[in-house]
């Protein structure tokens, strides 16, 4: 049984919404290909902006794949894949705020990141929360060591951060993994978010003007932000109910309040990005994803929404109680 | 309340074979495991393979900034040079290199930088802001460099002529140069051979110089070198250039 949740890539389309979150998204990039492959044969969209949207929607179609791919293989794949995210999220975080100079916080984030992984790996919901003030005991103690109280504050602090948004809130994932019925839970998770962005960049370049934070994201609108409450509410809240048939949690205005979470999370993840920018005085976190920025550029919206749509599903349903605990350290 | 100061990495928005090759690369994590995996290593080799003996090992400073420069006939040469060197100032220890030779090629330059933390001086077509770019970096980190002044390997065994670039980092600065002169290289690793012998090697760590009232410009540069050359020479036993 923890055999066939762990690495049991047979049981990917157990649940039907896997399926259809799975066939979804890739028909949804093969038609946006097609279209814009139409597009620029037809001389409809010109440089650079067509090179730019082949640009995006190539990195999409690499990036899917990524996401998805692992969360299909089993849960094992899916923490490791979340783990190879966090680390490249931490360094990224690490080299914009100049935190990687601190090599021993660095050293500590990193093994927490390590730690908090393994606890959801080994389904351990003690250490898993323990984590969280252990971490922080380890980075004010460390930060101790070189004897330099000047900038003290600054790196206890962006330590702790670090290992809030990248280690914990992100392990949060990794955690889900550890029930029965974890894919089409963290699909919905990641496609909610993830079309939540996208659903705000259309809905605010088509019908908005009036800016909701100016001095941190010149770019978006109320209207943008708004759109995407609207459209993204009842999407997430429609998977829900095929999801959670039956359970607690399949109330209409429950489901509606988890589609809302998801939005405004995923939204509020954005802007607390773009708020991170600004203060460093840098456009993007990195350079890996062509057209899109750094990894952080693009997960942005995960960092609130794993850990509160977590705790909304584990107050309900119990996340993963069906499931033998402690699978590596236990008796 | 004052603001707090964030220095991004001076390589940030670099992609990974450009970040290699830049004269501002700082080492995160992984670089500082790579750099002390890779010295520790070298440390031992040259004590088995070469019986490495260090003289005058008082003289090496143990802060940074500096410049450690020798005689150079051998890819032994930077090992036996930076390995001495104390553990903690690893990540800031930078030998210079060889751009055509060790950063044209992507898997090359990773070795480079990963490993030794070497940094790019382009012998052809050499930008003089590249110069100016390692004597800002050397003062204001502060860090230190291994670099041979003569721009290549002996093909002879003869020392030739130091070359003045060297001069330009540490003209009218009171950044330390400490002469080395490294014996016994030439015989285990000459240029045209593909894997070193296992002859002994002797470094000699000379008193470090400094030149804080040399004029920063060409004859100033020329007086620099010349000094140091003549320094390195004296260390070595080699006669001085006629």
């Amino acid at each position: 049984m923890i055999r066939q949740r762990l690495i049991g890539a047979s049981h990917a389309f157990d649940h039907k919404v896997t399926l259809w979150i799975t066939v979804g998204i890739g028909a949804a990039l093969v038609v946006a290909l097609l279209i814009i492959a139409i597009l620029s044969v037809a001389g409809v969209v010109k440089d650079p902006f067509r090179k730019e949207l082949w640009k995006r929607t190539l990195a999409w179609a690499v990036m899917a794949p990524l996401l998805i791919g692992p969360v299909l293989l089993g849960a094992a794949w899916t923490i490791a894949g979340i783990t190879v995210l966090s680390l490249a999220c931490y360094s990224e975080f690490a080299r914009a705020t100049g935190l990687f100079r601190e090599k021993l916080v660095s050293a500590v984030v990193v093994l927490g990141i390590l730690a908090v992984n393994f606890a959801a790996l080994d389904h351990w919901y003690r250490l898993f929360v323990a984590l969280f003030p252990l971490a922080m005991i380890a980075i004010a103690s460390v930060s101790i060591l070189p004897d330099s109280p000047k900038g003290y504050l600054q790196r206890v602090a962006l330590g702790l951060l670090a290992f809030m948004l990248f280690g914990s809130s992100l392990a949060h994932i990794s955690y889900m993994a550890n029930d029965w019925n974890y894919r089409p839970m963290v699909l919905m998770l990641l496609l909610g978010v993830q079309l939540n962005d996208v659903l705000a960049f259309v809905s605010g370049k088509t019908l908005g003007r009036r800016k909701i934070v100016p001095n941190t994201s010149p770019n978006k609108t109320v209207a943008g932000h708004l759109g995407a409450l609207v459209l993204t509410t009842p999407l997430v809240a429609t998977i829900a109910h095929f999801i959670f048939r039956g359970t607690a949690l399949d109330h209409l205005h429950l489901l509606i309040l988890l589609g809302a979470i998801v939005s405004i999370s995923g939204q509020l993840g954005d802007l607390m990005l773009s708020s991170i920018k600004r203060d460093l005085g840098i456009k993007d976190m990195g350079v890996l994803i062509p057209g899109h920025g750094g990894v952080l550029d693009r997960v942005n919206s995960i960092l609130l929404a794993a850990p509160a749509v977590f705790h909304f599903l584990n107050y309900f349903l119990n996340l993963g109680l069906d499931q033998p605990i402690r699978i590596i350290t236990g008796p | 309340m004052d603001d707090w100061k964030f220095d991004p990495a001076h390589d940030l928005g670099l992609p990974l074979n450009e970040r290699f090759k830049s004269l501002r690369r700082e080492s995160g994590l992984i670089g500082t495991m790579f750099h002390i995996l890779w010295w520790s290593f070298i440390r031992c080799y040259l004590k088995v393979y070469h019986r490495l003996t260090v003289i005058g090992r008082e003289n090496l400073p143990k802060e940074a900034p500096f410049i450690l420069v020798a005689n150079h006939a051998s890819h032994l040469d930077v090992l036996a040079l930076a390995a001495p060197c104390p553990t903690r100032l690893r990540d800031r220890l930078f030998p210079i290199a060889a751009g055509d030779t060790f950063f044209e090629k992507v898997p090359v330059a990773a070795f480079a930088a990963l490993a030794l933390n070497a940094l790019p001086l382009w012998r052809k077509n050499c930008d003089p802001r590249d110069l100016e770019e390692l004597r800002k970096r050397l003062v204001e980190e502060p860090c230190a460099y291994v670099l041979f002044p003569e721009g290549t390997r002996t093909r002879t065994g003869e020392m030739s002529i130091f070359k003045r670039g060297i001069g330009s980092l540490v003209a009218s600065t009171l950044v330390p140069v400490v002469p080395c002169y490294l014996k016994g290289a030439f015989e285990a690793f000459p240029a045209h051979h593909k894997v070193p012998r296992p002859r002994k090697l002797t470094l000699t760590v000379g008193a470090p110089l400094r030149f804080p009232t040399v004029a920063n410009d060409k004859d100033g540069w020329t007086e620099i070198a010349g000094k140091i050359e003549a320094e390195v020479r004296r260390l070595g036993g080699v006669a001085p250039r006629a």
